[in-house]
């Protein structure tokens, strides 16, 4: 047979113990033993009376409580309508203000996230037509400096006026070549970017030679090969643009 | 009573403070008994009540008209006696000794053996019975209060305290269990 445990006991003892327990605890000679004893401990611990309070308690609690309040708002007018006050309006007020700044915020982001994303949807409608834009731009610089490596290659180096509009032409195209050589880098073609290189350092050359000299040129066709690298620069006009995708070459592809 | 005393207290909400003076009248003997019995001494008691209608005051306009403006005030004044037993914690502060002394702090414990003085008996058992009540944490002397002296359900205990209900209940009984266990030297010569 199963005993009641001592919780069990004190549920009975509380009035609030199950039915099998009251059962148990009538059939069961230990058990009430074990009942009897706590009905012992507990009804002695009533502990120490309480004090009695007169009638005239509550009145004197009252008049030492009665300095220390403040009046609430006196309501007035329509207030009265909310029953517990201005304040608690003004609370609900708040609440509702609150929440309708919320619910604004939130479809103010949905309508400008989907006004972006229809930005950027016909921005990126057409990848390709941007590729063909990219390197239409990039066969004018490119047939320029084909232009400049040319003239370079057959320059007369008494002729100053000449030299001058080629340094010209070679600052130019220096600021561009440089914009282009970064973003086939960032791109990931190292084919471009290497023949953007190599013919960035001539232009580099031309364009910062105060005085062009038939020696300089010389040395600037011998020491950085302006033969090959106007070959490479031939190369790279022969990738048209309806072969967009020769702007991603495969990994290892030279030029 | 509780349609009167949700009246009064729409009347103190519209500004007329003196009206909060017959919630004060009705409820403060509650007040103090369950006070008093949480803490178990007079001054610390009427501190209480005083505390308890002044916080009760200041948060009335949280009150719900639908709950029962005593049960509101009862639980506000269990909860500043709890945290006025939690304050003052002196938990196993008395030790038994050679005779029961509080200014010694000291509790006489009969041997079993003693010769059976009754009166003297009754006396060491009320002392054990404070020693034990020392020894009970604040939650679980409140509910223990609560369900033994106060005759509140273990829901409504659940409800002052703040706390599950299955969580009332077992701190009643670890209450229960602590104050046998201090008893139990005496058991065999009551």
């Amino acid at each position: 047979m199963k005993h009641l445990s001592e919780e069990e006991l004190i549920e009975v003892y509380y009035g609030e113990g199950g039915a099998p327990a009251v059962a148990h605890l009538a059939g069961c000679l230990e058990c009430s033993a074990q009942f009897a004893e706590l009905q012992r401990d507990l009804e002695g611990a009533r502990m120490a009376a309480v004090p009695e309070r007169g009638a005239e308690y509550g009145e004197r609690v009252w008049e030492a409580l009665r300095p220390r309040l403040v009046p609430y708002e006196k309501a007035v007018g329509w207030h009265r309508i909310f029953g517990k006050g201005w304040a608690q309006w003004r609370v609900a007020v708040l609440t509702v203000g609150c929440a309708a700044l919320v619910a604004a915020a939130f479809f103010g982001g949905r309508m400008w996230e989907r006004h972006q994303k229809v930005t950027t949807t016909a921005t990126n409608a057409d990848p390709q037509a941007k590729q063909r834009v990219v390197l239409v731009v990039l066969t004018d610089h490119l047939d320029r400096t084909e232009r400049l490596l040319v003239a370079l290659e057959h320059a007369d180096s008494s002729d100053h006026a000449e030299n001058a509009q080629m340094q010209s032409e070679a600052r130019e195209l220096l600021a561009s070549n440089r914009l282009y050589r970064t973003t086939a880098t960032n791109a990931g073609d190292p084919a471009l970017a290497g023949a953007l290189d190599r013919l960035e350092g001539v232009l580099a050359e031309v364009a910062n030679d105060p005085n062009l000299t038939a020696r300089d040129l010389q040395r600037v066709r011998d020491e950085m090969n302006t033969e090959g690298i106007l070959f490479e620069v031939r190369v790279l006009l022969a990738r048209t643009p309806d072969q967009g995708s020769r702007l991603k070459p495969a990994k290892g592809a030279s030029i | 009573m509780q349609g009167s005393d949700h009246s009064v207290v729409r009347a103190v909400l519209a500004g007329d403070k003196d009206a909060y003076g017959a919630l004060v009248r009705a409820h403060s003997a509650t007040v103090f008994r369950a006070a008093f019995r949480i803490v178990g001494n007079e001054a610390d008691a009427q501190e209480i009540v005083q505390e308890a209608f002044l916080r009760g005051y200041q948060r009335l306009e949280g009150f719900e008209q639908r709950s029962s403006f005593g049960t509101w005030i009862y639980r506000i004044a269990v909860n500043c006696a709890l945290n006025r037993v939690g304050k003052t914690e002196i938990a196993a502060e008395f030790r038994h000794g050679e005779e029961s002394d509080p200014e010694e702090k000291t509790v006489q414990v009969a041997a079993k053996d003693a010769g059976p003085e009754r009166v003297l008996l009754s006396r060491e058992i009320k002392a054990a019975q404070e020693v034990a009540m020392q020894r009970l944490t604040p939650v679980e002397k409140t509910a223990f209060v609560l369900r033994h002296l106060e005759d509140r359900s273990m829901s409504e205990i659940a409800v002052v305290l703040g706390i599950a209900p299955n969580a009332a209940k077992q701190a009643v009984f670890r209450a229960v269990q602590k104050l046998r266990r201090e008893l139990a030297p005496l058991r065999g010569t009551a």
